[in-house]
């Protein structure tokens, strides 16, 4: 079994004008078996830094906690806080340490400049390869769908409301076509000096 | 006239020097030799009478045969040799059903008329000599209700109103003086009994008769002895 | 020795939509055989009669093959029945033709669309051994995972819980159609390589049918 579809899920993230959304679904899985309805997949890292972890659930967390640690440790010794490009460089050193054998993930970072207000995107693999000239960010299993929803429906400096309902029919649209994603979907709209969290509702099946 | 014939008329597949096929001709002289049917079509459907000989008493009517259903659309009635007629409607209801199993949709009755041909004048590769019937295919497709008539020769032909068996003759004349284009298919039913009963030997009933109609509301429907006495009630009221 | 390996994937999409008066039916042009483009206007769009088309990603030979065979049945009906296939006896008919090759299948990916005798519009899409599939809307080939998602959102599921089945609301005109089949094939010209060069629209109207082209990306 491919350990990146044993549990489901998808994350995508997208820019917008002076903001930035991530979304995730809410389904857990074991296979063809849904285990829990009440999942996100999305973490927060900072007041304007998130991270989703599609992927072999186990790993997810674990890397989560890893992270937090540099995070944490970073933010202590550097006495400030990070900003999503150096937590990018971050991750992907972290991810490549374990270049043989690594984590069943495929991350999504959304976050705001803390400086600048620059929006900011990014999607890497499991080995911590990633692209940050994209407006949009997508992984998990409907990544397709994902890609030529945003592809479509995406258009620039979209202001926060607007963002929110590109993102969501997004989301909405890409796991109604994925069995492993779905049960609810969870939408983080990140501005300055403020992040607004829907809960919104797709199919239950 | 027999004298010219005796020499050409053998093989299956032989013209004789004046062009002619007589074991076809013959085939179709056998025709005459069996039991009438009459076929009319009108704007609401079709009607498919024939006569069943009732040789004795003992005999089961309703083990005699002579209207076959083709598919939901398409009724047969035939006159001639019934053994031939049951090879030839097995090949009708093959070709239908193969029809709707390649195309989903329902055989034109003209195409089935024809399929039936391309079997009825190969009929040296199966069979030693011509089929000896004549049919009636009555249907609906989604041109209209229509009538075709195919002799032994395989000649298929497309009527209005056509008799074919040993009272054809006298059935088709009147069946010309009477039809007309905006026959209701009561007034059709009315007729064709009628015209039954002037060329039948036998005192018409509902046992030595058999009617189907095929309509737009119930396709191909063999009336049952009741029903056939309802309509033979048209004919006797007056 | 080498391995037997009669199939290639030469990519590309094709999608169609059924509305209550006309068929859209959409082809990208780019034919390629792994990261080579074989060529640059191929589009996969074949017309069978005046009111039915059929359309087909997959591998290209064998898409040549059966449109070879459909374009015989086609003419060979009008012979034996005097008219011209209806488009839902075209539909029917694909069924036994792919299902035929069930144990050395077409790779195909195909979509018939058009006009029925009361000139409304059908759409039907079938995987390789003929299961139909009768929806307003359908996408096949390469970019059918990015495109169907995006023509369910805008023309299917204007409700992302209904359940009801999906169908063209009547108030998706031909103009609509057109946008959203152009919208569809430059996003997925954009992600997927192997769509792109141009798209062929073909639209079917009871007028008659119109070819419109339009540049996608060409890298």
């Amino acid at each position: 079994m491919n350990p990146f579809s044993y549990n489901g899920g998808v994350c995508v993230a997208m820019k917008g004008d002076k903001c930035v959304a991530i979304a995730s679904d809410h389904r857990l899985g074991a296979g063809r078996l849904t285990v829990g309805t009440d999942f996100p997949k999305v973490f927060e890292m900072g007041p304007a830094l998130y991270l989703g972890l599609p992927g072999l659930t186990s790993d997810s967390l674990t890397v989560v906690n890893k992270l937090k640690f540099r995070v944490n440790l970073y933010e202590l010794s550097e006495n400030r806080k990070i900003k999503p490009h150096s937590f990018k460089a971050m991750l992907e050193h972290f991810l490549y340490e374990k270049r043989f054998g690594g984590y069943f993930i495929a991350p999504v970072i959304a976050g705001l400049d803390p400086d600048t207000d620059e929006p900011f995107v990014t999607a890497m693999d499991m080995l911590g390869a990633g692209e940050t000239n994209e407006p949009f960010a997508v992984a998990g299993t409907a990544e397709e769908s994902l890609l030529g929803l945003c592809e479509a429906l995406w258009e620039p400096n979209l202001k926060p409301d607007d963002l929110f309902e590109t993102i969501s029919q997004v989301i909405l649209n890409a796991v109604d076509f994925d069995c492993l994603a779905g049960a609810g979907a969870t939408v983080h709209v990140i501005e300055k000096d403020k992040v607004t969290t829907r809960t919104i509702k797709t199919r239950m099946d | 006239m027999f004298m010219t014939r005796s020499e050409y008329d053998r093989g299956i597949n032989t013209y004789s020097p004046e062009g002619r096929l007589f074991q076809v001709e013959y085939a179709i002289e056998a025709i005459k030799l069996g039991s009438t049917a009459i076929g009319i079509q009108t704007k609401e459907g079709c009607v498919l009478a024939v006569e069943k000989r009732i040789t004795s008493p003992l005999l089961e009517p309703s083990s005699i045969e002579k209207i076959w259903k083709v598919d939901e659309h398409i009724g047969c009635a035939v006159s001639g040799l019934i053994a031939d007629a049951r090879t030839l409607v097995e090949k009708a209801r093959v070709e239908a059903l193969s029809h709707w199993f390649s195309y989903n949709e329902r055989m034109s009755v003209e195409s089935v008329s024809q399929a039936v041909s391309n079997l009825a004048i190969g009929y040296g590769t199966t069979l030693s000599r011509p089929f000896g019937v004549a049919m009636l295919f009555a249907g609906i497709d989604h041109r209209k209700p229509q009538l075709w008539h195919m002799d032994p020769s395989g000649t298929f032909i497309q009527f209005d109103a056509k008799a074919i068996g040993s009272g054809s003759e006298g059935a088709q004349q009147s069946l010309q003086e009477v039809y007309h284009k905006d026959f209701t298919l009561k007034e059709a039913l009315k007729h064709a009994v009628t015209i039954l009963k002037q060329v039948m030997e036998e005192k018409i009933n509902s046992i030595n008769i058999e009617i189907a109609t095929v309509t737009p509301e119930n396709m191909y429907h063999l009336l049952t002895p009741k029903e056939v006495e309802e309509v033979l009630t048209l004919i006797t009221e007056k | 020795m080498g391995h037997f390996d009669p199939y290639d994937d030469n990519g590309g999409t094709v999608a169609a939509i059924a509305g209550q008066d006309y068929v859209l039916i959409a082809s990208d042009s780019r034919l390629s055989t792994g990261s080579t483009i074989l060529s640059r206007f191929t589009p996969k769009i074949y017309p069978l009669s005046k009111v039915t088309v059929f359309a087909c990603a997959g591998f290209h030979g064998d898409v040549l093959t059966l449109v070879k065979q459909l374009e015989i049945r086609m003419k060979l009906y009008v012979h034996e029945h005097g008219e011209e296939m209806s488009t839902k006896a075209m539909m029917a008919l694909l069924l036994p033709t792919l299902y035929g090759r069930r144990f050395f299948p077409y790779y195909v990916r195909p979509i018939v669309a058009g006009l029925d005798r009361e000139g409304r519009g059908l759409v039907a899409s079938y995987d390789p051994i003929g299961t139909p599939e009768f929806f307003d809307y359908v996408i096949q080939g390469s970019a059918e995972n990015l495109v169907h998602p995006f023509l369910n959102n805008q023309i299917g599921a204007k409700k992302t819980l209904s359940d009801v089945p999906i169908q063209a609301p009547p108030e998706l005109t031909l103009e609509k159609a057109v946008k959203l089949l152009k919208d569809s094939f430059l996003a997925a010209a954009e992600r997927d390589v192997y769509t792109g060069d141009t798209v062929t629209l073909m639209a079917i109207t009871a007028k008659g049918t119109e070819t419109t082209e339009y540049q996608l990306r060409r890298d």
